[in-house]
């Protein structure tokens, strides 16, 4: 199209550069977002209980933080998730090791494992309702249920992969059992185990929002769903706001570096949730 | 370095073989967890209501597919998913492609696009509730909202992921306008929506479940749900048994083939 036949090589600056106008658009992008809200209000014409301006939010976004209600739903609901998302994923790994080193107990079991995935936890909340009651035991258990398979099925792949070359290098080295387990099998699950949680992380966050509506008396999910009971939307928005941002952060803070650290160093970019 | 030691074929095979066919072997555990249902309540006493009888589910699984009223949930479930799923996917493609098209307007939505998708699904169901009432409306709201949110990300993300080198070769062809978009934009776009359809399937399937649960009038999560106020634990197991069947007959059915057809054969599952 245009003349030019050299292509100039991008200066090191120019990184950094790029990285900055794409931030100051993606901001410009939430402004517009806001605003575009904030004036389309008087437009549609309804009560602030049907449809919330942006500035109806803030007011009870400030409201929520100075009576204390919004820090003290956020701890509990980050209190159950972090719990959920940790006995989860311990369990699952440990279930996955045991059951990866046995060639034949990991074929016997696999379709169990993989129809009780399909029963996604969300199914599970009204038995564990009748059976427990409403209140944290249900909620912690539906966040554990979650993040188990995940973490399960793709430890358990790993182990399976492990490179058998390795295996053998290391036993024909003397190496003992647990050494095995500890320099060659763990290492090469450890990709499954990181995609696994991510994958169950994921599902965990939504999950425990919905756990929060039917069955808890504190959290975020309770804000959300109890702000419209009271004629509150303003609140309701408040608590998807909240939840949408504690996400992004998750993401960006935890579930990233944990990935970059692990999965893409190595080099072993596994697509997780295919597998599942 | 590869010398190999000669084994023979037919030995090596027959000591990889499992004793036991794998099939068979994975309905062993099914086998082994409806026999320790069976004897459970002969073994422990407990109230009925809290786990009953395989008898009891399965009476009531043969009483609602007679009476068809467990044909009726599942159809509506399925058919608000389905609907939910043509409605946030015809959204979503268009849109996605017209906000992709523009690196600008890409780099200014995709923040606002990851945050919406990061609420997207159950968490709107109180505002539905207000706006659409209980029943169909919310539930297709808050799946096609999941469907959507995900599939516009995933074709913002595609079309962003086309190496320049490709855009450079087609233009260097003499392609441009309609032939640079279905020649390389759209399947570049596809794989990344098509790779994360099963993602975002087993996000609304989640929503479609949650939201009957709190908004529906009908389908298996209402009927699930429902059944908590009664302690019918039968209709919640046979609720719980047809939600996991339905998913792995998807996954199975669907997700796996159009995976197969598509991604696999162009052989880019690679990200």
């Amino acid at each position: 199209m245009s003349g030019t036949l050299t292509l100039p090589a991008p200066a090191p600056h120019r990184v950094f550069g790029r990285r900055a106008a794409r931030a100051l658009r993606g901001a410009a992008g939430v402004l517009l977002l806001l605003v575009g809200w904030q004036i389309s209000v008087p437009l549609v014409g309804m009560s602030s209980y049907f449809y919330p301006a942006p500035s109806d939010v803030v007011a009870s976004f400030t409201d929520l933080v100075r009576k204390g209600i919004l820090p003290v739903y956020f701890a509990d609901s980050m209190e159950r998730y972090f719990a959920g998302l940790i006995a989860g994923a311990l369990l699952g790994v440990v279930f996955g090791v045991l059951i990866g080193l046995h060639r034949t107990v990991a074929v016997t079991l696999s379709p169990l494992l993989k129809f009780l995935f399909a029963i996604v936890e969300v199914a599970w909340i009204p038995i564990f309702v009748v059976w427990f009651g409403y209140g944290w035991k249900t909620i912690f258990l539906a966040l554990i249920y979650v993040v188990f398979f995940p973490v399960l099925y793709n430890t358990l792949l790993g182990v399976r992969t492990a490179p058998q070359i390795l295996v053998n290098a290391l036993r024909s080295l003397g190496a003992s059992r647990w050494q095995v387990l500890c320099y060659a099998i763990l290492p090469s699950a450890l990709p499954g185990i990181i995609t696994g949680l991510r994958v169950g992380a994921g599902f965990a966050f939504r999950g425990l929002v919905f756990a929060e509506m039917v069955a808890a008396k504190t959290g975020i999910g309770y804000l959300i769903f109890e702000g419209t009971q009271t004629q509150q939307t303003a609140r309701t928005i408040v608590g998807m706001v909240v939840m949408g941002l504690t996400w992004l952060a998750i993401d960006l803070c935890y579930l990233r570096p944990l990935e970059r650290a692990t999965i893409e160093r190595w080099g072993l970019t596994v697509d997780a949730e295919q597998r599942t | 370095m590869s010398a190999r030691v000669d084994v023979p074929v037919d030995a090596h095979r027959a000591a990889m073989r499992p004793l036991v066919p794998p099939t068979w072997l994975g309905t062993l555990p099914f086998l082994l967890l409806l026999v320790a249902w069976w004897l459970l309540p002969r073994v422990v006493q407990y109230p009925s209501y809290m786990l009953p009888p395989i008898s009891a589910v399965l009476d009531f699984a043969w009483e609602s597919i007679r009476d068809g009223t467990l044909a009726r949930n599942v159809v509506a479930s399925l058919a608000r998913l389905a609907t939910g799923f043509v409605i946030g996917m015809a959204l979503a493609i268009p849109l996605g492609l017209a906000i992709a098209l523009n690196r600008f307007v890409a780099d200014m939505f995709r923040p606002v696009l990851s945050f919406l998708q990061a609420i997207a699904g159950i968490a709107w169901v109180p505002l539905t509730i207000i706006w659409f009432g209980i029943g169909n409306g919310s539930v297709i709201f808050v799946i096609a909202n999941t469907i959507f949110f995900a599939s516009l990300y995933n074709t913002v993300i595609g079309v962003q992921s086309i190496p320049t080198s490709l855009y450079r070769a087609v233009r260097s062809h003499g392609g441009s306008g309609i032939a640079l978009l279905t020649n390389l934009i759209l399947p570049g776009a596809l794989v990344q929506l098509l790779l994360g359809v099963r993602t975002s399937m087993a996000y609304g399937w989640r929503a479609l479940v949650a939201s009957e649960m709190i908004a529906g009038s009908s389908g298996l999560g209402y009927m699930t749900m429902e059944a908590v106020q009664w302690q019918r634990t039968d209709v919640i197991i046979l609720g719980m048994i047809v939600i996991g069947l339905i998913w792995v007959v998807m996954d199975r059915t669907l997700f796996t083939v159009i995976e197969r057809r598509t991604v696999g054969r162009w052989g880019l599952l690679q990200r």
